[in-house]
């Protein structure tokens, strides 16, 4: 499913940092409302440009961005060196 | 089963070893419950692809590093990959290339992604006797 949170945090060495939950859902949905104006456009687009190549690619966009995002619930990313701990994780 | 299982139970059967010793020896050549549960497609059944970077004993920097991939979205990203303009793909092998990588991402199938998931159990590489990379799934 899609992400509802992502969290944030970075701490750097030897004070308190931020950590910060933020709800990414209101990314996607500003993102689909987006998409769902430029459909017709890409739709356009993609008939144009259909011989000569790039119009499947177009088409392919939506879905495999919304694959993309589907599954980016999970990613954890951490890393800590000597000036700061840095956390992205999607939940 | 294969024959060293069978062998190890045949042993135990005639009471050669006992069943602590035969669990031993199944662990040792990756007897059952060592693997993770298979999918249904009779593939590992993995979740998530974790590296995992710490310093090593002659390592001088205290650098950690922990990610966690959903296999899921490294499928997802590799159909994405396919996207990219023919003139790009040029570019980001030569760019590879320059990084040491002879490897022509866009010949990556899915397929190739799961017989290299499937062969990749636990994995440790030290680098330069610092730092200690360990790639597993999950």
């Amino acid at each position: 499913m899609f992400p509802i949170w992502m969290r944030f945090k970075i701490r750097p060495e030897g004070k308190r940092g931020v950590s910060l939950w933020f709800p990414v859902i209101l990314i996607w949905i500003i993102l689909w409302a987006l998409m769902l104006v430029l459909l017709p456009f890409m739709l356009l687009a993609a008939v144009l440009t259909w011989r000569r190549g790039p119009g499947l690619i177009l088409l392919a966009v939506y879905p495999m961005l919304f694959s993309v995002l589907w599954n980016l619930s999970g990613l954890h990313v951490e890393t800590r060196d000597a000036e700061n701990d840095v956390l992205i994780s999607f939940r | 089963m294969n024959e060293e299982h069978r062998k190890i139970l045949e042993m135990l059967k005639e009471g050669k070893i006992s069943v602590a010793d035969a669990e031993k020896l199944l662990a040792a050549v990756g007897g059952p419950g060592t693997e993770a549960p298979a999918a249904p497609g009779g593939k590992p059944g993995w979740k998530y692809l974790r590296v995992l970077v710490e310093p090593g004993p002659g390592s001088e920097s205290q650098d950690k590093v922990n990610i966690r991939v959903p296999m899921k979205l490294i499928r997802a990203g590799l159909k994405f990959a396919a996207l990219i303009p023919q003139a790009a793909q040029g570019k980001v092998n030569v760019a590879l290339k320059e990084k040491g990588l002879n490897v022509d991402l866009m010949k990556i199938s899915p397929q190739d992604l799961e017989d290299l998931v499937a062969n990749l159990n636990d994995m440790t590489v030290e680098v330069d006797g610092k730092d200690k990379v360990r790639i597993f799934c999950e």
